[in-house]
């Protein structure tokens, strides 16, 4: 057996002439050999073979000369730039057709690789886990916390050996920081330990990468943030005048290279998190405020891991706490997190592989729309198959010939492809508001993309003229009595539907998309934040809380005595906030008397009393906050969503009390009244279980402006802000500003949807221009016979319409199951979501009927025009 | 410029074609240099060498009888060329004169 196999292997790379007398030699061989066991013989003969692949003994690789062949190859190419040349028409669509697939293909595939590479070029990033907390009651898994306690990762790397380092870090946000004389608001502020910078493998451009974060009071800046501050001089050694809250110099002890845009924990400064040791000491088991995480050994079972970090949590978090340790897998943040308490937006899974088929389905179109038009054209290059075949020439050769066309517009294709992306690449930077596409030119897996989707486009669409226009049969060619096959012209149509089908569910899911995000955009609320301006008060320096109170009540009293101001309240969260921005209590509730303890997350939203006022919150039962009555610091307002959440029988839950966690000394929340559900976040999440409590002032403030002289009020703002509180800044938004802020990752998703769906139409109705171009010209005599029969304008142009009209019936057909069950999927993703539009999708046949009958009409209508006595003529 | 183009191992095959005369074919010269060098000779290293020296010149062949033991392939006999004869003469020519040339005291120096 061997012997076969090393016999046909020589037999087939052996120089012919060599053959014989060799394999001779090796047969005489084997023969002795054979004494010493049959299988030893075979083994000894095959190490002969494949010592015997020698270049001086090879088959030569070309049959015939290399220079014959050369000059058949440059015939191809000659040929081939011929025909394009002689149908330009043709050939521009087909490049455009590919050109545009291929560049929104590549477009969206360079969006996709970066959301795709969130968080892995971390030092060993498949190792790393963030550590959170799970609240689990009675084995169903409750509110899962993207943060953790902070000493977390100590303990698990000292108690686990699986563990073996960890980082820990807080999430600051906005810090003001004196720049010179003028004050700078930093938008992206944290605090991290001194393991942190090595533990993620930050590179450092100066300072120790072990001691930077050690010392309080240290600051580490990111390269273009050293810059700013410092220009080109040596940062590390000097000091920034920090704000919020501190009010003091830090150190600046190191400077690290920007941090890339693809990690879902982004920051331009750091500063030491030992700098609030005693707040750490005193929170300990008692808050879960921190981001941490831990690098496990590679190959460890994570699911097994976390079951022996049970009995940790049980040593040390409070007794009973229902919060267990989570571990996550860093680079899967971005994509696959539902968590509460993220450090940013996070991006959805659901949509990247949605554009990711989206981009196939467009290059797909593409490559039909080169197969549906050269095998329409095939009556064009019968007679040229004919002909080359009587010459002589084989299937094979033909084959080539067609391949090297589509080789041709391919290529042609993919250069202009290119151009269409780098000249795009910034408007597509702006669309997806992050500069995703920088100095493309460079990058080489751009270039394989290219390349490669350009040679697969090649076999893929070529292949399929190629066998086609190859097969044709001399005798009934020449005699002219060729005609498209049956078969041709069912493939053709059947490939039309396709790319109606396609067209319609991709317009049918973006206007879905655009659709639902209005609709978040625009639901009532339960709120009226019309004109409504927020900006955070100044942070207190320690021990002067008291004054900055005053302050605060004062700057308010002092906007209210405008006539441009309506209003103003002060609450520690703004409507409008990401899932961050509110207080939470996972410790369980009660009503005492009423229910049992319901281990459940709550939020603590503190307001000041006029702040239901001045967003027009109703209160559905009870009344508001007095700040006259001594008693209301201990009332509380509860919304319809955390009763709803007992399933309370009876509703009147007024001047009951409220037990937070088990301990008895916390009873003492008399509720006064029942406010009804407001949003404070994305309308993807239900109305959130909410406790209000009272606090005359908060540390931020919401003012609304009359909607005359917005302008004017503002300025009113800032100069008294500036009189005020000179050494903080002002930052303010608009409420509406604030909820649109939420809806960017949809927002996004919509306008890349639309635009590429626009695209694919595009393609789709390109391909449709040229196939409808073909079939008119050979259908002239057709109408001619027919207009001569009797047959009227409109009649021809209603037979070409209603062949198309058809196509598009069976196209929708399969289009709208497709939108219907993959829209519905994807709007359950909200929990305000609309019902399925069928509007929708009737706009969606209507646009692509419309379309296709445009492209249809302006060819056909010129053919119905034509004067028979012309056409028919020549017959 | 080297005006024969002579590997060590072709000048050994090529000598050993002409030790066996007229009954040198493929197994046989394999055969004989195994014995007479005692080292392993592959069918490929020798195919190659031989069917080179062959385009160079250097060796004819002519095609011989066929047998049960060769699955009726023929024997390929190789004879040394005049060509072939004179690039022998020319390597050992270079050698000697290269022997000759080193001084006595050189081969008597005992390093120890």
């Amino acid at each position: 057996m061997i012997k076969r196999i090393a016999d046909r292997l020589f037999k087939w790379y052996c120089h012919p002439n060599y053959y014989p007398d060799i394999k001779g030699d090796l047969e005489e061989l084997y023969a002795d050999h054979e004494e010493e066991g049959s299988r030893y013989a075979q083994l000894k003969y095959l190490l002969d073979v494949v010592l015997l692949f020698r270049l001086s003994l090879l088959r030569p690789i070309f049959k015939n000369s290399m220079i014959n062949d050369l000059d058949m190859f440059k015939n191809y190419f000659k040929i081939s730039f011929r025909n394009l040349a002689k149908h330009k028409g043709y050939t521009v669509i087909n490049i455009i057709g590919v050109a545009v697939g291929l560049a929104a293909f590549l477009l969206i595939n360079q969006y996709i690789k970066f959301e795709r590479s969130y968080d892995s070029f971390h030092r060993s990033a498949e190792n790393i886990y963030r550590v959170t907390s799970d609240q689990i009651v009675d084995g169903q898994l409750g509110v899962r916390d993207a943060m953790s306690f902070n000493p977390s990762g100590k303990v698990l790397t000292d108690e686990v050996p699986e563990i073996s380092e960890y980082a820990l870090s807080y999430n600051i946000g906005r810090a003001t920081i004196k720049k010179g004389e003028s004050l700078v608001n930093e938008e992206s502020v944290k605090m991290a330990d001194e393991h942190f910078i090595a533990f993620f493998g930050h590179k450092v451009v100066a300072g120790d990468v072990g001691s930077m974060l050690k010392e309080p009071y240290s600051i580490v800046l990111t390269q273009s943030k050293a810059r700013f501050y410092f220009g080109d001089n040596e940062a590390v050694g000097k000091s920034l005048h920090l704000f919020s809250g501190f009010d003091r110099d830090f150190k600046v002890t190191g400077v690290i290279e920007d941090v890339p845009l693809n990690t879902h924990y982004k920051f331009d400064i750091l500063i030491s998190i030992s700098t609030v040791q005693d707040r750490l000491d005193d929170e300990a088991w008692g808050g879960f405020n921190y981001y941490t995480y831990v690098r496990i050994d590679k190959g460890t079972d994570i699911e097994a891991l976390e079951e022996k970090l049970i009995p940790i949590k049980d040593k040390y978090m409070a007794e009973g706490s229902s919060l267990y340790f989570n571990l996550q897998p860093v680079q899967e943040i971005h994509l696959n997190s539902d968590m509460t308490f993220e450090p940013e937006v996070t991006g959805s899974k659901k949509s990247v592989n949605f554009l990711e088929l989206i981009s196939i389905f467009i290059l797909v179109i593409a490559w039909v729309n080169y197969i549906n038009l050269s095998t329409a054209k095939a009556v064009d290059r019968a007679k040229e198959v004919g002909l080359r075949k009587v010459i002589g020439a084989g299937k094979k050769q033909l084959r080539i010939q067609f391949l090297v066309e589509a080789l041709l517009i391919n290529m042609m294709g993919a250069l202009v492809a290119f151009g269409i992306v780098v000249i795009v690449s910034p408007s597509f930077n702006n669309l997806v508001e992050m500069k995703i596409i920088d100095q493309i030119w460079k990058d080489a897996y751009f270039y394989a993309m290219l390349a490669g989707f350009a040679l697969l486009g090649t076999l893929i669409s070529g292949f399929y003229p190629a066998i086609f226009l190859s097969n044709f049969k001399i005798i009934s060619v020449l005699k002219g009595k060729f005609r498209n096959s049956k078969g041709g012209v069912s493939l053709r149509k059947g490939l039309v539907v396709f790319q109606f089908a396609t067209s319609i569910a991709l317009i049918g899911s973006t206007l879905i998309v655009m659709k639902q995000v209005d609709y978040m955009r625009n639901m009532d609320m339960g709120m009226n934040i019309d004109q409504v301006v927020t900006f955070s008060n100044p942070t207190p320096q320690r021990g002067e809380r008291d004054q900055m109170r005053d302050r605060v009540k004062t700057f308010i009293e002092t906007l209210k005595q405008d006539a441009s101001v309506l209003g103003a309240a002060t609450s520690t969260s703004i409507p409008g906030g990401e899932s961050n921005e509110i207080a939470s209590t996972s410790g369980g509730v009660r009503i005492i008397g009423l229910t049992d303890r319901l281990d459940a997350t709550t939020y603590i939203h503190t307001v000041d009393e006029n702040y239901f006022e001045l967003l027009d919150i109703e209160l559905l039962n009870g009344r508001n906050f007095n700040k006259d009555m001594a008693s209301d610091s201990s009332a509380v307002i509860v919304n319809q969503a955390f009763l709803d959440r007992f399933n309370l029988s009876d509703p009147s839950v007024l001047n009951e009390h409220i037990q937070f966690g088990q301990d008895p000394e916390n009873d003492k929340y008399h509720i006064i009244g029942v406010l009804q559900n407001v949003n404070r976040t994305t309308l993807k999440k239900s109305a959130e279980p909410t406790c209000y409590f009272f606090d005359p002032v908060l540390h931020r403030s919401l003012v609304k402006l009359s909607p005359r002289n917005i302008d004017k009020s503002l300025e009113l703002i800032e100069n008294t802000w500036a009189e005020m509180f000179p050494t903080s800044t002002l930052e303010y938004s608009f409420i509406n500003e604030r909820f649109d802020r939420l809806y960017k990752e949809d927002r996004r998703f919509g306008s890349v949807f639309s635009i590429f769906s626009g695209f694919a139409l595009l393609v789709a109705i390109l391909g449709l221009f040229g196939l409808i171009s073909f079939i008119a010209s050979q259908r002239t005599k057709e109408v001619g016979v027919r207009k001569v029969l009797g047959a009227t304008e409109t009649h021809i142009v209603a037979l070409f319409y209603r062949e198309f009209l058809i196509l598009i019936c069976i196209a929708s057909l399969i289009g709208i199951p497709i939108v219907f069950f993959g829209m519905n999927a994807w709007l359950d993703n909200y929990a305000h979501r609309i019902g399925f539009p069928w509007l929708v999708v009737v706009a969606s046949l209507l646009i692509v009927i419309v379309c296709s009958l445009v492209t249809v009409s302006s060819r056909v209508l010129k053919v119905a025009a034509m004067n028979p006595a012309n056409t028919l003529k020549y017959e | 410029m080297k005006k024969y183009q002579l590997g060590e191992f072709e000048e050994i095959v090529l000598l050993t074609v002409g030790v066996l005369f007229n009954e040198a074919y493929g197994v046989a010269i394999k055969e004989e240099i195994e014995k007479r060098l005692k080292r392993k000779v592959s069918v490929g290293a020798l195919q190659s060498a031989l069917r080179r020296m062959e385009k160079k010149g250097y060796l004819d062949s002519r095609q011989g009888e066929s047998n049960q033991k060769r699955g009726g392939k023929p024997k390929r006999f190789f004879t040394i060329t005049a060509y072939g004869k004179e690039a022998l003469k020319y390597s050992q020519d270079v050698r000697t004169q290269l022997w000759n040339a080193i001084p006595e005291v050189a081969l008597d120096l005992k390093f120890g």
